[in-house]
């Protein structure tokens, strides 16, 4: 499929996304009760539905709201009378240096168990790796988070557990939201170094008498690691999701937590605001998945 | 003749031409697979001079890239593979030599291989710069600037136009041709004594094999190497060889110069690979199929090996494995019809 | 994903009239079966099933006599209350094992319902193609490009917390599952012989369905349904841990947890025994669901 094309169905989906993000606020009852007390006079009641364009079928809503949307009006905060997308961008750094620090973690760990498992495919490491990341996978994320506030934080008091004051308050909850994928990504490298220690050239490159060490971590890791970083895209956009929870977790100053929050105060600017634009983000992190391929594989850059 | 008629014999070769650069005694590979132990070269006698090039022939699974990968101890961990016999390359046996010094001194430095597919034996994610001078660097023979000065002097010698220009390309960048071309580059960058060419040209195109046979005889001049090419073409080894040694079912079967071998083939099996060829010096793609296939390598026959496709099979044949005679000087053929019964 | 083909041998001739029969494994390796899970689904099982009757003390039951007792192998601990209470006195055994039946019953509808509507599209996509596929697989792509928690947090927003809130969410998230990999199977089922026959000799699209389609999707129905187990808990877990999922008096392991979050420095075991029974959950449907998706399909077997 050409790059075009996946750029439309991309497009198709944040629409529809924004279509069903429309529809359930509506779904939630009429807001004018949060906005007006409710003794409120019926002709203030009509003169504010109109005001507010309440009175219009549902689809000239949504095409206003979309109309909005593009320009970035979500319309304001309703607990705090303030853009709600700037609220929610105001955030987003916050949750994008999350995402990327837990992506690192993954990476970090799966590499070396990987790269090791594969090198010594059968051995007690391989197996031990095995189950360490069936484990892992059964943990879930706000657990691990959990866990390791109660270990490190509160038994040895080593890290922060709470909020974004130093690059250390980033270390916890960079392991809880990474420590989902490592097994998938483990068994992506493993699967991958399998392959290419077997391939002519690196048989070759032992024949020129390179040394072992190098011909690995070099010469075929750099093969190896072309399936694992293609799909970091997809990573990314999981990492993006499972922050909801961390960031809840960890008092984390993130567009999840943010929502989270906002879900609760049932301020739906806010909430409509920060689902689109993480939706709008997960489409694009995985949409970036397409494109590395020619990025990274020089056979494929130079056609 | 036993092993020690033979050495006295080649002896008095070297008297005249000197000693052999690699000298292969008894060579034995046994491999331990689920299904038994396979001897896949069991005795093989071999040797090769300065600046001489010796071809090994023979069908598939006859041994000839065992022999090669055993010379060079590169058979992968999981074959348990046990090597025997000596391996005197420059008055060293390389099989009493460490691992570590394997790799140092003696891959990639002074044994140098090139393998068969060239699609396949370059890495696709790095430059062709990096790699041919990767042996280079890892054997502490230039680094930096100096490695990159030789990495273009090398392969401008094989023939790659503009070469500082490509030194930042990568492998797919270049025609099959020129890719084996660079993997020759990259074996001979270290000026090795011994080179081992496992099928170069199989996976090229005649015109391609008839430049890289004439690269190699340009290398050979230049730099006295000797080499040892393994093929089943016996047109390309015609070419460059100057002896060639026939190989079947494990162990060597003839070894002649190459007008000896072509023109008066003593083992029976020569001659039939040689019966395919109409005239002496013509192309064949594949050798043609002689009747039969070769005996099993886990439990090999007690006498000849070929005894069960031969024409001229007697019963003595199939009771002993026929000693080692020198017919002339420099043709060993293993076979009872020469050992006069 | 499972990428199961299902081999069928029966002549085609026969199974037009009798439907594709499935192929029969051999004898049963016992050293391969996966005995974790095999030892944990039933205890999960019996707890789910036993109700009240097996509980040894009430779930609800405050007494802050006994407040923070640690689990009983431990000083202070009492084996009345194996694994300890929490701040309000309550025996987390028998709340965990109470909370048992509320993951269970939610994983049933959730995978029944979602599987039903998943697969049911699924069929249809892959039958029909065209356009009808086209349409099904763009609202999977639209589904999907919403973080699944995200979408959970904005319904559960809409329409309160609760179970059927909980299982809502879980069925619009995991239906994109079946329908993706049902469409793909029955596209490749759909090329067989027998189901061209059943078509020439006049069986009705939904007698296809039902007697050629829907027998040999059981197999990787089976999989995607043991897999299912392990995440449909671990999300009504993290819904259940903000506060949008299963509420109280009803236990679930996922509030036990949000709870024992407020009091981490007074009694780690009520943070790390809850988040066992969700790991061991997980990890046994993790493991069954990979065994018989090798026992299903030797050639997918990871090495």
């Amino acid at each position: 499929m050409s790059i075009a094309k996946r750029l439309l169905h991309g497009l198709v989906s944040i629409l529809g996304a924004s279509v069903i993000i429309f529809l359930i606020s509506r779904l939630s009852g009429d807001p004018l009760a949060l906005l007006l007390p409710a003794d409120a006079p019926p002709d203030v009641i009509e003169q504010t539905r109109q005001h507010l364009g309440l009175d219009q079928p549902l689809v000239a809503q949504y095409l206003k709201f979309l109309g909005h949307a593009l320009t970035g009006d979500f319309g304001n905060s309703y607990r705090w009378q303030e853009p709600a997308l700037g609220l929610i961008l105001d955030r987003l750094p916050a949750t994008v240096e999350l995402a990327l620090a837990a992506l690192a973690f993954s990476i970090a760990m799966a590499v070396p168990f990987g790269v090791l498992s594969a090198v010594h495919r059968g051995s007690w490491f391989d197996r031990f790796a095995k189950v360490f990341a069936m484990v892992g996978q059964a943990m879930p994320n706000f657990w691990v988070g959990l866990l390791l506030i109660l270990f490190f934080a509160v038994q040895l008091n080593w890290l922060p557990a709470f909020g974004r004051e130093s690059w250390s308050s980033l270390v916890l909850p960079a392991i809880a939201l990474g420590w989902y994928p490592v097994a998938a990504q483990t068994r992506i490298v493993r699967s991958a170094m399998l392959d290419v220690l077997d391939s002519d050239y690196i048989r070759m490159g032992r024949a020129m008498g390179l040394p072992e060490r190098v011909l690995v971590w070099k010469y075929a890791l750099r093969n190896a690691a072309i399936p694992l970083v293609t799909i970091l895209g997809v990573y990314f956009a999981a990492m993006l999701g499972g922050a909801f929870v961390v960031e809840v977790i960890f008092a984390w100053p993130g567009v999840g937590r943010t929502v989270v929050e906002a879900v609760f105060a049932r301020d739906f600017p806010v909430v409509q605001a920060g689902v689109m634009l993480t939706s709008v983000l997960f489409v694009l992190s995985n949409l970036l998945v397409d494109l590395s391929y020619s990025l990274i594989d020089p056979r494929i850059r130079h056609g | 003749m036993s092993h020690a008629d033979i050495a006295t014999a080649r002896a008095s070769t070297d008297a005249v031409r000197g000693a052999p650069m690699l000298d292969v005694r008894n060579l034995t590979t046994h491999l331990t697979l689920r299904r038994g132990v396979v001897r896949a070269v069991d005795g093989v006698d071999l040797h090769v001079h300065e600046g001489e090039t010796l071809g090994v022939v023979g069908e598939s699974g006859s041994g000839k890239s065992m022999t090669i990968l055993s010379i060079l101890r590169l058979l992968p961990r999981q074959t348990g593979a046990r090597i025997g016999g000596s391996i005197v390359l420059d008055g060293q046996d390389l099989l009493q030599v460490s691992e570590k010094t394997m790799s140092e001194v003696y891959r990639g430095r002074k044994i140098a291989m090139i393998s068969q597919d060239p699609l396949t034996s370059l890495n696709p994610v790095f430059t062709i710069g990096d790699q041919v001078g990767a042996p280079l660097r890892h054997h502490g023979i230039a680094r930096g600037e100096a490695a990159r000065r030789r990495v273009v002097e090398v392969l401008d010698s094989v023939r790659i136009p503009s070469p500082d220009a490509r030194l930042n390309d990568y492998p797919h960048q270049f025609s099959g041709g020129m890719r084996q071309r660079v993997v020759t580059g990259m074996a001979i960058a270290s000026a090795p004594r011994l080179l081992v060419a496992d099928e170069p040209t199989s996976a090229l195109d005649v015109t391609i094999q008839v430049q890289m046979m004439a690269l190699f005889r340009k290398i050979q001049a230049q730099t006295g190497v000797g080499i040892i090419l393994i093929t089943h073409d016996l047109g390309v080894a015609a070419s460059i060889c100057h002896r060639v040694a026939v190989m079947y079912a494990g162990r060597i079967v003839e070894t002649a110069d190459v007008r000896t071998l072509y023109k008066r083939p003593a083992h029976p099996y020569t001659q039939a690979l040689l019966n395919s060829i109409p005239h002496f010096g013509q192309k064949k793609e594949r050798l043609f199929a002689i009747q039969g296939s070769p005996p099993s390598l886990i439990d090999p026959p007690a006498g000849c090996r070929f005894a069960a496709r031969c024409p001229h099979r007697k019963p003595l044949c199939d009771d002993a494995y026929p000693p080692e005679v020198e017919l002339e000087s420099g043709h060993r053929v293993a076979c009872w019809l020469a050992s006069g019964t | 994903m499972a990428d199961l083909t299902a081999a069928k041998t029966a002549s085609a001739a026969d199974s037009a009239i009798a439907g594709a029969p499935l192929r029969r494994r051999g004898a049963i390796a016992w050293g391969t079966l996966p005995w974790f899970a095999l030892l944990v689904f039933p205890v999960l099982i019996v707890c789910a099933l036993g109700g009240e009757l097996l509980l040894p003390h009430d779930p609800n039951a405050l007494d802050l006599g006994i407040a923070f007792l640690p689990p009983a192998w431990l000083d202070g601990g009492n084996w009345a209350y194996p694994l300890g209470t929490d701040n309000m006195g309550r025996d987390l055994l028998t709340r965990i094992m109470a909370g048992t039946r509320i993951s269970l019953v939610v994983a049933l509808y959730a995978i029944l319902i979602s599987g039903g509507i998943g697969t049911a599209a699924g069929m249809l996509a892959g039958y029909f193609g065209g356009r009808l596929d086209a349409l099904i697989m763009r609202l999977v792509d639209i589904q999907m490009s919403i973080p699944s928690l995200a979408l959970a947090l904005v319904l559960a927003a809409v329409l309160g917390p609760g179970f059927e809130t909980v299982v809502l969410v879980i069925v619009i998230t995991y239906w994109t599952w079946y329908a993706r990999i049902v469409r793909g199977e029955v596209m490749s089922l759909k090329q067989r012989d027998y189901v061209a026959l059943a078509r020439v000799a006049g069986c009705g699209t939904p007698t296809i369905f039902r007697r050629h389609l829907l027998p040999n999707l059981l197999n990787t129905l089976l999989v995607l349904a043991t897999l299912q187990v392990g995440q449909v808990i671990i999300f009504e877990a993290s819904l259940s841990f903000l506060g949008l999922g299963i509420q109280q008096p009803d236990v679930s392991w996922g509030l036990m947890l949000a709870d024992a979050r407020n009091y981490i420095t007074n009694a780690w075991w009520a943070i790390t025994m809850p988040g066992l029974a969700i790991m061991a959950t997980c990890l046994a449907s993790n493991l069954l669901g990979d065994w018989l998706r090798d026992r299903f399909d030797p050639k997918r077997r990871q090495l």
